[in-house]
């Protein structure tokens, strides 16, 4: 098992994506304790991952200026099971998806992109805690079959689940697209996919019976686990990469990452990859789209990317709806192609941004 | 957009050793031509030019190509100027014309001055024939250059880079290498021009022409190549792609046969232009929708 080789930082910033927070600045948390409630039903909670005082609270982030302090009391999870234990985990900081009854249960083992490893690694070396995490979700959801899709030349894999082999070539390992490889149909009832660091995370819930406070990320082609929280910035410094003005950090793969904040912004649970690009030319541009077709053609989804973001571009998020942008699964296939360099799926995450935002605002259920 | 303008350069030198200084005149002006007038545009509409895309000596040259290489300055000058006019910045920037640009300038022209748009009446000077104006005159016995080589190396009239066919056929095969451009559209026009024209042949083959006629004469080659994959204004999905070329390849035969003009390729693609928007509503439906 990779050991953590993060120093403990003296601050960690934890990034809220529709979470409530809970505590206020000035206050004293205990490590575990819970800062924020999720708002979406299929997020987790978020905890301190370490004790500390609370020194800063904005609807996107908490800080906490780490100090000596007390854990709380881990939990017991005997006999529960099914959406009691579904709920639980949530609380303790899963995310998980809403989904009943469940027929078929994807854990999904392919590292999408490009120099990823995490999910990788994960497998190689934290089998028992993903074989107690597996365990966990199928008494969770209670499927009628378990699939994990994997890399043909995958190390180890789960014990009692069926195996079905994804193919290499990007985008195949994305959630949609392996759901389609999986139960064959695009929009399968019944069905739910669930990443593999999901998985480790749930394993590490039940075999500590604390909430979630380490994940794995990729840094430099290797799968490190960190305390979640963690200053990207801090990272990056620990690698002895130094990070010069107008370098971007990119949390994610060279395909669907976004860039972070600042230095100070927290590991999240969904960073799964940490890399800095230094690259002086920008790799996208403000321009207009001149008609090629390139991105329509390549497509995974059968949209139309180009008018979809030319849409988002001015701001015409009905219109964007009507196209289906819901639909796209960011791989991001359509920017890489695209040669006026427009910022393809930054459009369309505007977009979907909106239009979620609008829902939110009409009081609809999203 | 440099790809482009590198890919129309074979044909470029073809047509200077075939029709010597002229043809350098002619190119030159309608390029210079559509750039000044771009930059003029820019100024006049308060927007920040983009004439460092090539675009606009992309346009000058395609409506050079397409022109006799006697034509008047005034001739050039103007159609070059409409077909950045009208063709391009009316739409806004790049991409929104629904028109192949240097098609609108030629069409222009070839309507308000069609004598001196006429290739075979302002190039009595030359030895070469204009194999199509003696297909539409005077029927198949009529033309004089049976040879298929010197068709291929352009010893013909027609637009004065348009029928540098080995150039074009060679900066064409480029852009596909280079996945400047799809093939799919060249392939459905080649495909569209070789269906209609073998249909009309076997019909009677003493009056109609052999695909091989249509494809090696006029602008048929730079018409598949350079003018119908212009992006904005061709649909973007691979099925419609096809039957767009298909539909532009058949429309050349058709003007060719019952037209009253000898070169059906301008008029063939502009009118397969005007089809692009219901192409395009022919698409599969996104991923999961049922």
């Amino acid at each position: 098992m990779n050991i953590q080789t993060i120093q403990n930082p003296t601050q960690v910033e934890m990034t809220l994506t529709r979470h409530c927070p809970l505590v206020t600045c000035g206050q004293d948390v205990k490590r575990g304790e819970r800062i924020a409630t999720s708002n979406a039903p299929d997020k987790g909670d978020i905890h301190a991952p370490f004790p500390g005082k609370v020194a800063h609270v904005d609807p996107y982030r908490i800080r906490i200026d780490v100090k000596e302090g007390e854990t709380i009391e881990p939990l017991s999870f005997n006999r529960i099971h099914g959406n009691e234990l579904q709920n639980h985990l949530r609380e303790l900081g899963a995310d998980l998806p809403t989904c009943e009854p469940v027929d078929t249960l994807i854990i999904n083992a392919v590292d999408a992109e490009q120099g990823i490893v995490t999910r990788r690694d994960l497998l190689a070396n934290c089998h028992d805690t993903l074989e107690i995490g597996a365990k966990a979700l199928v008494e969770a959801y209670n499927p009628a079959s378990t699939t994990i899709a994997m890399l043909k030349d995958s190390s180890k894999k789960l014990d009692g689940l069926s195996v079905t082999i994804i193919s290499e070539q990007y985008p195949a390992g994305l959630d949609p697209l392996v759901i389609k490889a999986v139960t064959d149909s695009e929009v399968p009832e019944n069905t739910i996919v669930i990443g593999l660091e999901t998985v480790f995370h749930v394993g590490r819930i039940m075999e500590t019976g604390l909430p979630i406070m380490e994940t794995m990320v990729t840094v430099e082609d290797k799968g490190r686990i960190v305390p979640l929280g963690t200053p990207v910035g801090e990272i990056i410094n620990e690698t002895g990469e130094i990070i010069h003005d107008r370098d971007r950090i990119i949390l994610g793969g060279p395909m669907r990452g976004t860039a972070a904040a600042s230095p100070g912004q927290g590991v999240d649970r969904t960073t799964c990859a940490i890399a800095v690009v230094s690259n002086p030319a920008p790799v996208a541009k403000d321009t207009a789209c001149v008609g090629c077709g390139e991105c329509v053609r390549h497509c995974p989804a059968r949209l139309d990317p180009a008018m979809i973001t030319s849409y988002s571009e001015f701001g015409m998020y009905d219109k964007a709806a009507a196209e289906h942008v819901d639909i796209c699964f960011e791989c991001g296939l359509c920017g890489f192609f695209c040669i006026a360099r427009r910022p393809m799926l930054q459009y369309i995450r505007l977009a979907k941004s909106e239009l979620a935002q609008a829902a939110a605002l009409s009081g609809e259920e999203n | 957009m440099l790809n482009i303008l590198v890919a129309m350069l074979p044909a470029a030198v073809m047509a200077y050793t075939t029709f010597g200084m002229s043809a350098v005149r002619v190119m030159v002006l309608s390029m210079a031509t559509a750039v000044l007038t771009e930059l003029a545009c820019d100024y006049f509409m308060d927007r920040k030019s983009d004439i460092h895309d090539f675009n606009a000596f992309i346009v000058g040259l395609g409506f050079a190509f397409l022109l006799p290489a006697s034509a008047p300055w005034w001739l050039v000058v103007t159609g070059s100027a409409s077909s950045i006019v009208l063709g391009k910045m009316m739409f806004g920037p790049l991409g929104g014309s629904p028109f192949c640009a240097p098609l609108v300038g030629w069409a222009i022209c070839r309507i308000s001055w069609p004598a001196f748009m006429d290739i075979d009446a302002s190039m009595l000077g030359t030895d070469l024939t204009y194999p199509l104006a003696q297909l539409k005159n005077f029927g198949l016995d009529a033309i004089q250059i049976t040879d298929t080589k010197m068709l291929f190396l352009g010893k013909q009239l027609g637009g004065l880079g348009a029928v540098q066919i080995a150039g074009v056929l060679l900066g064409g095969m480029f852009l596909v290498m280079r996945k400047h451009i799809s093939s799919i559209i060249p392939v459905g026009v080649l495909a569209g021009v070789c269906i209609m024209a073998g249909l009309f042949n076997m019909m009677d083959p003493t009056t109609y022409a052999t695909p091989g006629f249509h494809l090696l004469t006029g602008s048929t080659m730079f018409g598949a190549f350079f003018l119908a994959t212009d992006g904005p204004s061709s649909p973007n999905r691979q099925i419609p792609m096809l039957l767009f070329g298909l539909l532009a390849g058949a429309l050349i035969v058709i003007i060719r046969t019952y037209g009253i003009y000898p070169d059906g390729v301008p008029f063939a693609i502009l009118l397969a232009n005007l089809f692009t928007p219901a192409l395009e509503r022919m698409r599969p439906k996104p991923f999961g929708v049922r």
